[in-house]
């Protein structure tokens, strides 16, 4: 943009102002002069990239270089108020006077904290200062998002923050994760966050699940982590309450990266790396269940049928190790009117089976427009194009680790062995089998703020997230199970436009008080369209089209728009800069209510009070102290016409237009609430090298969305939606920093992470809410959501025939404790080491692969005991002596004794999320250059687990993504990578 | 200033207020139809292909069960509900799907009835449409008496079985009215002849079961439709056995049966030449023939049927004369020999086999081991579920259980 465009755009913005009734502010142009200086860490002298240094009660600043130096034009002159902050340090404010025409020097030595109390938190009224929230906000900021060297904002979370469930559900490149804050507050809206990205809100789900695959992408994980300046994890209702209906799963906010009043700085990465998979399956199974091993001696079932695949590749095993390519480069500059910031990405990831793989890239473009003072037009666009190619996995006929693992007893039959007497299978014939997801995501979002003068804030968001995406799954023609070919086709659209708006007016009254109305509003408008297609017997080979197919078949048809509007108020109360107490409502309405209801109302108040500031807190031991307490409601809407008696069309009598009874309706349903009640601390201690995060929540949702069952022989079968259930949630959440070692030369930095999520179903309306009988999933008075039950052994370890309970609780879906310890280590002036572990404990899981595989006599864990069991068949009942009641009921291959309830095994473990060791080459090495750094990382380094199937964080089929269970799905991977980071 | 910052508020308020104003509140989802809207007469032959649709839909996905706990076929796969019914355990929880399946059958055609009685008002009785609605309703009760252990209808009370054949011979009884008063229905009125005399029959009216079954031609056939149209028209039992291997002939009496053309099946042989096992890796792969592909009809009604009802009424009457005479009479409709037989007891076993055949796949085996075992003519279900309970679903919801 150039000056006269500039000028041209100033016009324009005052007319539009004088429309509004807004007076004309003239910009103060004479007498100016320049602020200058360094940011340094003030115990280590080491400068601070990304420090925010500006003017208060202006929108004038700039950001610290890789220099820590920084330079404000265009100060007016007089005695101004400097304010520098970053994240894990105190804010500091300094009186400064600039002096016409002349430059002013200010250095500043910034002093570490672990409680930032000053820190700007971004609330659905605007900004806020941590230390007025009544709330648990955790902030993951550009330090740990570049040490997590990870792929995707799903591997950010991990780990990272208390009160955040990850779930990686497969190890195929591009598969999306299950993301959870505090645990499972509903049992049929969904438990996903909300989602929003530099203030639109996008999609929070997943695309549709691949015929193929059996796995979706994420819309989430489209955000290129080098783009993320930060993220915001708003855990509960009580929290999120003026986010509205939708809002009681928490609320994820992404700030990306924005432009400086600096000459152009740009920042470049390359990762080149490897995806390794380690051992499959149980450890005792030398062939890793036939993936690691596809050739030789032990190609053998439990009762010594032997098989060879001549398909096996020459290297002797299924597995490869996956080339991993990112690259991303970024430039970032502006000046005190204007600022921008662009990037762009791409990345190639293969996959360990040699056609899967991910490749993504896409480019971002964040403009900031200063056309006068207090007033800031800020424009982010992003756009990401992705191609996930899956290998076919899961609960499928063509499944890759199903029929590998299968062994001799797989679907792939085949010939060319060169032993005539085993069985011959032909397992690379479902590689000839392409799955594919295609996807663009597309979001740009305006935001327009309006300060005049240090009372008045408005803030004025408009938005769109647009996905797309085109999922197939080939059966190619000549294909063995399906000779003639056949073709699953879906397009899903999904798009959600954002108008958000917030006002916020500060009045100080009283000499000690200071009030803070706020008041707002928000309309999300959201559309799914998607079809599917199943297409048929194609009349040869060649690439097909649908119309290559004899038969078609339209198996899905869905447009669907609802609408969610609602406004806000919220009041805030300050004493002495210390005591904030917010009282704040929010009415909201949904397109998918029934007709009894109208316009929902959700309350909320906290406070916060810094009591460290008080003249009797010992101050000298403890330096911060903010206790802090909350209670707040939020809700999710059923969903579009979940109210109304429906029909659905069917075709019948061979292609005939025809009615089935669809949805029984309900005229009288509403959103179910979540009310909340949290409260905790914040410390510091020790100079700030100790900090304590401390936060016990209570969630209770009533009027809970159950689906209810009605007598079958009223004609409706599909279960309706009644507002009938409770589910209660309770837990902590703790995050200990410790600053073990601060020098120069080494600084020695450990975090502690501890979550509880104690998940209870409360009255449901008498019924057992069966969410899958065949994975044993159950929502169920008094226990965990959702929770296995079934048929339990409970002498599983006595020699002894077993002694069954034919209707057990089998244990929770989910996990009730994460513990994950972190430690960050610079050495030698250049070196940093990051750790990362996690711990998640109390789950369980369903390992189908174990039940399917044991009966049919490829479970390695049970050949011996199978051996066994013929023996005593045979008549030698000794031979089970040493056999367990467990092992009994799980090898037999008795078709009554064999079932799915043994198999629901506990799936602690501990996972070595990530470790990285990273170089900032010195500044002699890099001539011209800013800086310059080599990390060298490895993902997922090891599992520690006693669960048997593949991996305890798999899960099959996204649809269905309540309930989990194993069932021939890719475990995690590995990824080693070396990245070299740039900034010049 | 004060008074500019309250401006410049409601100006932006102004503004939102603009905006919303030219929003559209309005919830959409097209595809699915209020219940309201089928209240015309446009929507009257979609109502009534929906209940052939739900009929169809019902007694295809009921087929795989009943055929594996009337020892039709053996389990061979990995669905755990059918190695349940295979097992001869049929529990409330696995008797979900295929109660409500059947029950919805019913609904929709005995609720459809009284739709189009009042949107058509005096048309109802002139349109053929009715005919088809009445079969349908009644072949719809006829399944559920045939399957389940008690009569549950709209929410009510737990009754006895032969309520649903009551009703069944009532709506029959209707559908043959209608044909007759309109004429030209030759076919509809078979139907119905045929329904009716299977259900007078269960009811124990043997003399008038006789009576219509005789006036069924031979050769006549009414089947429920399937389709490879679309998934929910297919049939399952070809899907099963056709794509999948969940079901095999191998291990049952139907195994040592070879070139009877009321029973075909073939074995799929490895490229090694062994045979093929089933979908659970184990069970050798016997392929039913009698449904070739997923649009393969299956019937609801047929002449040979009515033929062997006759025999059996004769058998009843202590006629095994009559009775082979009709049995054979039915096996030459197929192009089979002649057999004979020496007394009743013998003739029974004929019969028993004959309908065995005939009927093979058609759902309707486990009404026939049933009944025959009530009777003490046949021990295939002892120690086995004989009937399918009233489902868990119905149990928990239904207020009056």
């Amino acid at each position: 943009m150039n000056r006269a465009e500039i000028r041209m755009m100033r016009r324009l913005v005052a007319i539009a102002l004088v429309a509004f009734g807004v007076p004309r502010v003239v910009a103060a142009q004479q007498g100016t002069g320049t602020i200058s200086g360094v940011i340094t860490d003030a115990a280590s002298a080491e400068p601070l990239a990304g420090a925010q240094v500006f003017i208060a009660s202006t929108r004038q600043g700039a950001m610290a270089d890789a220099q820590g130096a920084y330079t404000i034009a265009d100060v007016p002159a007089g005695t101004v108020t400097v304010r520098v902050r970053m994240l894990g340090y105190e804010a500091i404010e300094r009186p400064i006077t600039v002096t016409a025409g002349q430059e002013t020097r200010l250095d500043v030595g910034l002093h570490r904290t672990a409680v930032t109390l000053e820190a700007m938190v971004v609330t659905a009224t605007g900004a806020e200062r941590t230390k007025e929230i009544g709330n648990s906000i955790s902030t993951l900021n550009a330090n740990e998002i570049a040490s997590a060297s990870a792929s995707d904002p799903q591997q950010i979370l991990a780990g990272r923050t208390p009160g955040v469930t990850v779930l990686a559900n497969s190890g195929q490149p591009g598969a999306g994760g299950t993301i959870r804050l505090r645990g499972n507050n509903s049992v049929s809206q969904g438990n996903d966050p909300i989602i929003y990205i530099d203030g639109v809100r996008i999609f929070n789900g997943h695309t549709p699940t691949t015929v193929g695959g059996r796995q979706a992408t994420m819309p989430l994980n489209d955000i290129d982590p080098a783009d993320i300046d930060h993220i915001e994890v708003v855990k509960g209702p009580a929290a999120t309450t003026l986010y509205g209906t939708e809002a009681s799963g928490g609320v994820i906010q992404i700030f990306t990266k924005h432009g400086s009043d600096n000459r152009p700085i740009w920042s470049g990465s390359i990762g080149e790396g490897i995806n390794n998979m380690g051992h499959v399956g149980p450890s005792d199974d030398p062939t890793g269940l036939f993936l690691n091993e596809c050739r030789g001696p032990d190609l053998i079932s439990s009762d010594s049928t032997r098989f060879e695949d001549p398909t096996c590749p020459a290297s002797g095993s299924w597995l490869q190790n996956g080339a991993v390519q990112r690259y991303s480069l970024s430039v970032r500059g502006g000046n005190t009117t204007t600022n921008y910031y662009f990037s762009g990405n791409y990345a190639d990831e293969a996959g360990v089976i040699r056609t899967g793989g991910n490749k993504d890239g896409g480019f971002r473009g964040n403009f900031s427009f200063r056309p006068m003072s207090g007033l800031d037009f800020a424009l982010s666009s992003s756009y990401t194009k992705r191609k996930v190619n899956w290998v076919q996995d899961g609960n499928n006929g063509n499944g890759f680790l199903l029929n590998v693992s299968r062994g001799p007893y797989g679907n792939f039959q085949g010939s060319g062995c060169a032993d005539s007497t085993v069985i011959c299978v032909n397992n690379a014939a479902i590689l000839t089998a392409p799955s594919v997801t295609n996807s663009d995501h597309y979001i740009t979002g305006l935001t327009v703020t309006y300060n005049p003068g240090e009372k008045l804030n408005n803030r004025l968001s408009v938005g769109y997230d647009y996905n797309n995406a085109l999922l197939t799954t080939l059966e190619p023609f000549g294909f063995p199970r399906a000779d003639l070919g056949q073709l699953y086709w879906e397009t899903w659209n999904r798009t959600l436009i954002t108008m958000d708006y917030a006002g916020t007016f500060k009045q100080p009254f009283g000499g000690s008080f200071v009030s803070t109305s706020s008041w707002g509003g928000q309309i999300f408008d959201s559309r799914n369209t998607a079809s599917s297609i199943s297409a048929s017997n194609f009349s040869g080979p060649g690439e097909p089209t649908l119309t290559s197919a004899a038969l078609r078949d339209v198996t899905s048809d869905v447009k669907e728009r609802v609408v969610n509007a609602g406004f806000f108020l919220q009041q805030e109360l300050a004493w002495r800069d210390r005591l904030f107490v917010t009282a704040g409502l929010r009415v909201d309405g949904n397109s998918a209510f029934g007709k009894s209801f109208g316009l929902q109302p959700y309350p909320k108040l906290s406070a916060s009070y810094v009591i460290s500031d008080e003249s009797f807190w010992p101050s000298s031991i403890i330096e911060t102290m903010k206790l802090r307490g909350a209670v707040g409601e939020s809700g999710k809407a059923p969903g579009a016409f979940d109210a109304v008696r429906t029909w659905d069309p069917i075709a019948a009598e061979d292609g005939q237009p025809a009615f089935t009874p669809s949805q029984l309706g309900n005229p009288n349903l509403g959103p179910e609430r979540t009310r909340e009640y949290e409260g905790g601390f914040d410390a510091s201690a020790l100079s700030g090298r100790l900090g304590v995060n401390f936060t016990y929540y209570k969630q209770h949702t009533f009027d809970a969305l159950i689906p209810m069952v009605f007598p079958q022989s009223q004609g409706f079968l599909s279960s309706q939606l009644e507002n009938v259930g409770q589910i209660f949630n309770n837990g902590i959440e703790l995050s200990v920093d410790a600053e073990l070692v601060r020098n120069p030369d080494f600084d020695w930095h450990a975090r502690l992470n501890y979550t509880t999520i104690n998940s209870k179903a409360g009255d449901l309306g008498g019924q057992d809410i069966v969410i899958s009988s065949v994975m044993r999933t159950h929502v169920t008075e008094g226990y965990p959501v959702p929770s296995y039950f079934g048929m339990k052994v409970l002498n599983p370890n006595a020699f002894a025939d077993p002694v069954i309970d034919s209707s057990a609780f089998l244990g929770s879906e989910y996990p009730n404790k994460i513990i994950s310890p972190s430690t960050s280590i610079t050495f030698l002036k250049h070196f940093t080491l990051d750790v990362l572990g996690e711990f998640q404990r109390g789950g369980y899981l369903l390992n189908a692969l174990g039940f399917q595989n044991a009966y049919k006599g490829v479970w390695r864990p049970c050949y011996d005991v199978q051996a066994k069991m013929r023996a005593a068949q045979a008549g030698d009942a000794s031979a089970l002596n040493d056999v367990t009641a467990l092992q009994r009921m799980r090898c037999t291959q008795v078709s009554k004794d064999h079932n799915y309830d043994y198999w629901v095994e506990s799936s602690d473990f501990f996972r070595l999320r990530n470790i990285s060791l990273t170089y900032d080459l010195p500044s002699h090495l890099i001539g011209g250059v800013r800086n310059a750094s080599l990390t060298f990382a490895a993902q997922n380094l090891f599992t520690v687990t006693d669960y048997t199937g593949t991996d305890p964080e798999v899960n099959d089929y996204r649809d269905n993504s309540f309930g989990r269970r194993d069932y021939y799905n890719f475990p995690s991977y590995r990824t080693f990578l070396a990245s070299l980071r740039v900034t010049f | 200033m004060r008074h500019s910052f309250l401006r410049a508020s409601w100006g932006v308020l102004a503004a939102g207020v603009l905006l919303c104003a030219a929003c559209d509140f309005s919830v959409t989802n097209p595809g699915p139809i209020e219940d309201s809207q089928l209240n015309t007469p446009a929507a009257m032959p979609g109502l009534v292909n929906g209940m052939s649709g739900d009929l169809s839909y019902a007694l295809g996905n009921f087929l795989e069960d009943l055929a594996v706990t009337s020892g039709e076929l053996s389990h061979s796969g990995n669905y755990s509900v059918e190695r349940e019914y295979y097992l001869g355990t049929v529990t409330p929880e696995d008797a979900n799907p295929d109660w409500g399946d059947m029950q919805r059958a019913r609904w929709v055609a005995e609720n459809g009835i009284e739709r189009m009685k009042t949107v058509l008002g005096d048309e109802f009785n002139t349109t053929p449409l009715a005919i088809r609605a009445y079969l349908y309703a009644g072949f719809a009760n006829r399944l559920l008496g045939e399957t389940s252990c008690s009569a549950v209808i709209d929410d009510g009370p737990k009754q006895s079985d032969s309520v649903y054949f009551q009703r069944a011979d009532s709506d029959f009884t209707q559908a043959l009215q209608l044909a007759q008063a309109q004429g030209g229905q030759d076919t509809l009125a078979s139907a119905a002849l045929a329904g009716r005399a299977s259900v007078r029959a269960w009811l124990g009216d043997w003399t008038n079961a006789a009576a219509d079954a005789q006036q069924v031609p031979d050769d006549f056939v009414f089947n429920a439709i399937f389709s490879d149209n679309t998934e929910r028209e297919n049939n399952q039992v070809a899907y099963e056995t056709h794509t999948r291997r969940e079901i095999s002939v191998w291990g049952t009496t139907w195994a040592t049966v070879f070139g009877d053309p009321r029973v075909p099946w073939d074995s799929v042989k490895t490229s090694k030449g062994a045979i093929q096992t089933g979908q659970d890796g184990k069970t050798p792969f016997f392929r039913e023939q009698k449904y070739p592909d997923v649009g393969a009809e299956v019937p609801l009604a047929k002449g040979t049927e009515m033929l062997l009802l006759r025999a059996e009424a004769a058998l009843r009457n202590n006629d095994p004369t009559t009775a082979m005479s009709l049995i054979n009479e039915e096996r030459a409709t197929y192009g089979l020999p002649a057999e004979s037989a020496p007394d009743v007891d013998s003739t029974w076993t004929i019969l028993k086999y004959e309908r065995g055949a005939v009927l093979w796949l058609e759902g309707r085996r486990f009404w026939d081991l049933r009944r025959w075992n009530a009777e003490g003519r046949d021990t295939f279900l002892d120690g086995r579920t004989k009937c399918v309970p009233i489902s868990a679903n119905e149990l928990a919801a239904n207020p009056n259980l």
